[in-house]
């Protein structure tokens, strides 16, 4: 279907365009700004109508039209920019130089020590950042201390609201932000650094420091916690997970032992919304972090991260950290940056694929733009690749 | 003193149900029962002011057929009792008729209907008068408020005459409306009941009360219609009106009665018009009919809704043809007047007109001229819920846990103010998608979940009110439980029969006679059948929402909400506003994203208004309940609540 842009109400376009669509990333952009929509375990609901068209849930959702060219200029130093993994203006592997807090992490901690300087230093106030509750539904949280940032570490598979948060957790009084984002939590941000809504006094400008996450899909909390329960794995034990690299397994952590799950089963719970995604590496975030992958080692590669800084902000952040110890340092190889360039391009490929699949037509690419020059891009090496085949 | 004991020959204004309560006493009434239903709840009502003067027993039964079994007792004791209700509880009281005027009758006992064409306050504009002929019970109807009170005080005398019930139809018109009745005289004696079982079983005076033998007594049934006709055939009740050569007869009952008179001043046809009014309407007295079928030729039949009248009376005329040659006859059947709605004196002067080819003037034409600057003028007032009514806020919540939930659940709707819900959806915010007879809502509930083997896979819900639930849930919701129909059963509980005038109901401590009674426990009943229970606050919105919410998920098995909050109009409530409500303009955000009006647009308290100039929502003072509900809508918290002083 062609993306319904005029002149149904904000509300409708982003329930006929992205909820039905099912290309909603659950990511909470649309939640907290009024009293009509809510997340609810990890659906987007429309409580109510809202007749209004030019509503910020419509503009804020990163699954909404967006001019991503202007975006990139107004973020990043157009020298920066890449196709595959967007601005950047240096790569690392890097680690938390606390060895304690390596082990609370995901992996090197890299995105948890960033956060605590970024308070500390006074970059930001308060941070955002992703917790789950008891019955597993995971919510954006603001926290201001080491110890609530250390406690929220580790990643959540299973979809986040975290925009949400921001628009409902954050005022005046919060001071600076900074906020943990999934690519598509980025995404929603910074589109609403774009100001698209006319007369919103938004609270956009408090938000200082974006650290993005790489990412390759999120699962459904209600498909994925029905898989633990057949597999006898109880929520409350559960204290993470990981895909080991070149593994095709998930492993789960929980208080006494490690289990595995195959990767097809897991497979199978991943939201619809990740398989229209075209971001692997959180492009429209200040640094991205992700887990590095070098060598034969696991249990060594585990606890390092990749880096990438993308603005000058995230630039000062970083080398800070270096600086002063927070974060070590491990020169990257090239063919790291290579691999890793090589899998964006792969979920960009995929995702195209996907969208041109579900609207039926290359001339139709729902949310986004065709004529954008990336898109173009990469619709082109499409192209090509049809004719080589 | 109660007007409704005003001394012998004065005469008193009497609202029609006041009349027939009046007429009840001075035929030396003993016991009354009822279920509260518009138009009929007056009757009952007035009985139960002057309960001791009279000394009577008044009560408000949990159905019609319990009603009417209650006031049967009575008769078989050899007291004089009535049973009112209003049209379709006739339906539900029709069972235990259909065996009642088969077994007969000793002491008089008549059946009130008030019934509603035009549906003004019902769901449907149900016929009772169908019930008289097709159980075979005398039918009288009242065509004037004196009427209404002798004809009630006669019909009492019928019933004991011919051993058998007797119902008598009222309309809103005649129920509701008022107009001088000259008193007759209160009886000092009341009765003593005796109930006599130990005759044969043949013997309906002596023997037990029973509808068997069947062909025996149904012999006997028809032979007190037969004699029902006799008395008919020179009853006072049954009158000519008009000219000794009319070229047009009408025959009507009831409020018809008046609309005909009017038409024909208005058309100015006194001396070519007569009209045939009848109070008994079943069975007709045919050598009545005849000797007035014989003065003209051209038949106009004017009565309401369905053609009862007019199909009686042709079958009666195709046996009187060879006396009476042949007729034209106008009425429903060729259309002349409609058999939906309520008649007025407009449609019997149009139609009449027309078949006398007399034109008539209506108003000059300034007057509708004047009328069209006027109407503008006249504020529009949308049918909803009252300010602070608990139900907003019920489905509000319901609203909210079927959207959280997902799967496109909806409810089924019962009769009581919370109808409203399905008449016009905004007002149940869309959650409302069945409403029929009181109780159904849960019948077809249990009957829409069992529709999953065949792909109809929603949560499906069901709402009633107290009173209902006592009414006719309780089997529906019994049904449910055994049959494994895991709805989400939701009672409505504002504590009272609030749609009808607050008679108490079951669930509450006090009677129709203002006496201690116990009341019936709803959750227990509930958990008895062996629902998981749970009770809620309807103002506590967050809570509710939430409760309902984990309810729905729940399959299984039987789910029951208890929403209780007292209505807004109960006399508890009435005028006591527990918080202060002001808008903070600073606050509001009005039109503007991040609201879009969602008070006055979406949740539309009666109260909450939207100030075009400003625009800014407020509270108008006056109207505002006092509730607080409100106050936890706004996403700005602007609208604030202070605790009202005592
Ligand atoms: C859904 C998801 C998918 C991912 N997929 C990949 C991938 O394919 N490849 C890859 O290299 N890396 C992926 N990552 C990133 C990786 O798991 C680590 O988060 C990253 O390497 C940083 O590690 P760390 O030790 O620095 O993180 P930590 O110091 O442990 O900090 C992690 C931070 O992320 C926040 N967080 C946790 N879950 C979520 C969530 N669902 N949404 C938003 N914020 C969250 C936490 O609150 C915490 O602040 C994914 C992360 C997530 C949440
Ligand atoms: S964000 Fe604005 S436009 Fe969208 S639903 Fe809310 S009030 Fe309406
Ligand atoms: S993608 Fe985000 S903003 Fe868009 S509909 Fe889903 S939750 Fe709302
Ligand atoms: S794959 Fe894309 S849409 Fe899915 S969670 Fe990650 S960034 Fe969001
Ligand atoms: S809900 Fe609150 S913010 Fe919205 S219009 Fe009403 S008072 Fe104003």
């Amino acid at each position: 279907m062609a993306f319904p842009v005029k002149r149904l109400s904000s509300q409708k376009s982003l329930k006929k365009g992205v909820l039905e669509e099912e290309l909603c990333t659950g990511c909470g952009a649309c939640v907290g700004l009024c009293p009509y929509q809510v997340i609810y375990h990890d659906r987007t609901v429309q409580l109510h109508y809202c007749d209004l068209e030019d509503g910020k849930c419509y503009a804020f959702c990163p699954r909404t039209p967006t001019d991503l060219n202007a975006l990139r200029e107004l973020l990043f130093n157009s020298a920066d920019l890449t196709p595959e993994i967007g601005a950047v203006k240096s790569y690392y592997f890097s680690r938390a130089a606390d060895s304690r807090l390596r082990e609370s992490t995901q992996h090197g901690g890299t995105v948890t020590a960033l956060m605590e300087l970024a308070l500390a230093r006074g970059f930001i106030d308060s941070a955002i950042v992703s917790s789950r509750n008891q019955e597993f539904l995971q919510n954006g949280t603001v926290v201001n201390e080491k110890a609530a940032l250390r406690n929220n570490a580790g990643s959540k598979f299973t979809v986040s609201p975290t925009v949400a948060a921001f628009n409902q957790l954050v005022n005046d009084k919060s001071g600076k932000i900074g906020v943990v984002a999934t690519p598509c939590q980025a995404l929603a941000l910074a589109k609403m650094k774009l100001k698209p809504v006319k007369n919103d006094s938004g609270k956009i400008g408090q938000l200082q420091l974006i650290i993005g996450l790489y990412c390759g899909w999120t699962l459904s909390a209600e498909k994925f916690t029905k898989l633990l329960t057949q597999n006898n794995i109880s929520l409350q034990s559960l204290k993470g997970m990981d895909i080991p690299a070149g593994k095709n397994i998930l492993e789960l952590y929980t208080n006494n032992d490690t289990q595995a799950v195959p990767f097809d089963d897991v497979q199978a719970c991943v939201r619809e919304a990740c398989h229209y995604c075209l971001d692997s590496t959180a492009e429209y975030a200040d640094i991205a972090v992700g887990s590095a992958r070098f060598g034969n080692d696991w249990k060594e590669m585990r606890r390092w991260n990749q880096l990438i800084v993308r603005t000058a902000k995230g630039k000062e952040l970083v080398e800070l950290a270096i600086k002063r110890g927070v974060l070590e340092i491990r020169e990257a190889p090239v063919e790291s940056l290579q691999e890793l360039k090589k899998a964006a391009m792969e979920k960009k490929n995929t995702a195209l694929r996907n969208i041109i699949r579900k609207s039926g037509s290359a001339k139709n690419l729902l949310y986004l733009d065709r004529h954008d020059p990336i898109v173009q891009k990469f619709l082109k090496n499409k192209a090509s690749d049809k004719k080589s085949r | 003193m109660s007007k409704l004991l005003s001394p012998a020959k004065t005469e008193v204004l009497f609202m029609g149900n006041e009349a027939i309560a009046r007429g009840a006493l001075e035929a030396g009434l003993s016991v009354a029962a009822g279920y509260p239903g518009t138009p009929s709840s007056e009757v009952i009502e007035n009985l139960a002011t002057v309960t001791k003067e009279r000394k009577l027993y008044v009560e408000w039964s949990t159905n019609e057929k319990v009603a009417l079994e209650v006031a049967a007792a009575a008769s078989f004791a050899g007291l004089r009792s009535v049973c009112v209700m209003k049209q379709n509880g006739v339906n539900v009281a029709s069972d235990f008729l259909l065996h009642l005027a088969a077994s007969g009758t000793r002491g008089g006992i008549v059946l009130v209907t008030c019934e509603d064409p035009g549906a003004l306050s019902s769901v449907n504009e149900g016929e009772s008068r169908y019930f008289a002929r097709m159980l075979e019970i005398p039918l009288l109807e009242p065509a004037d408020f004196q009427e209404a009170k002798d004809l009630t005080k006669w019909a009492f005398e019928l019933s004991e005459k011919i051993r058998n019930i007797v119902i008598l139809r009222s309309v809103t018109r005649m129920s509701h409306a008022s107009g001088n009745v000259i008193c007759g005289k209160l009886p000092d004696k009341s009765g003593i009941a005796r109930f006599i079982y130990d005759g044969l079983i043949t013997d309906p005076l002596r023997g037990p009360v029973i509808s068997t033998p069947v062909v025996i007594k149904h012999t006997l049934q028809q032979e007190k219609v037969k004699k029902a006709v006799e008395l008919f055939e020179d009853s006072p009740f049954n009158k000519y009106f008009g000219p000794r050569h009319p070229e047009l007869l009408i025959i009507t009952s009831s409020v018809c009665f008046l609309y005909s008179q009017e038409a024909i001043s208005m058309l100015g046809l006194q001396k070519r018009v007569g009209i045939l009014k009848f109070g008994c309407t079943w069975p007709l007295p045919t050598k009545l009919l005849k000797k007035y079928l014989r003065l003209t030729d051209k038949i106009m039949i004017v009565e309401e809704v369905l053609p009862f009248l007019e199909e009686n009376i042709k079958v009666a005329v195709v046996g009187m043809l060879k006396e009476i040659g042949i007729k034209t006859f106008y009425g429903k059947m060729d259309g002349t007047l409609p058999s939906v709605g309520e008649l007025n004196a407009d449609l019997v002067v149009h139609a009449l007109g027309k078949i006398m080819k007399v034109k008539y003037k209506s108003l000059p034409g300034s007057y509708t001229r004047e009328i069209k600057k006027i109407a503008p003028l006249i504020p529009e007032r949308e049918l909803t819920f009252c300010p602070g009514c608990p139900h907003r806020a019920s489905f509000w919540s319901i609203n909210n846990a079927l959207q959280l939930d997902g799967r496109g659940g909806f409810v089924c709707g019962d009769i009581g103010c919370y109808a409203m819900a399905a008449l016009s959806p905004a007002i149940g915010f869309n959650t409302v998608r069945t409403l029929h007879s009181m109780g159904s809502g849960t019948g077809l509930a249990s009957g829409f979940v069992k529709l999953n083997a065949f792909g109809l896979e929603k949560p499906v819900l069901a709402v009633c009110g107290d009173s209902t639930f006592y009414h006719a849930v309780i089997p529906a919701l019994i049904n449910a439980q055994h049959n494994r129909a895991d709805i989400t059963f939701i009672v409505l509980d504002n504590a009272g029969t609030a749609m009808t005038g607050f008679q108490p109901h079951p669930g509450l401590a006090v009677s129709a006679m203002g006496e201690s009674v116990p009341a019936v426990d709803i959750p227990k009943i509930c958990s008895a059948i062996g629902a998981k229970v749970a009770i809620s606050d309807p103002f506590d919105l967050e809570g509710t929402s939430r409760t309902l919410t984990s309810l729905i998920a729940e399959s299984g098995s039987l789910k029951v909400l208890i929403l209780r909050q007292i209505c807004a109009l109960s006399p508890e409530k009435k005028g006591k506003k527990k918080f202060l409500m002001q808008v903070n303009e600073e606050l509001c955000l009005g039109e503007n994203c991040g609201c879009n009006r969602l008070c006055t647009r979406i949740f539309r308290c009666p109260a909450l208004t939207w100030d075009q100039i400003k625009k800014k929502a407020a509270v108008d003072e006056v109207i505002c309940a006092g509730c607080g509900v409100c106050y936890s809508i706004c996403p700005q918290k602007a609208i604030m609540r202070t605790e009202a002083a005592e």
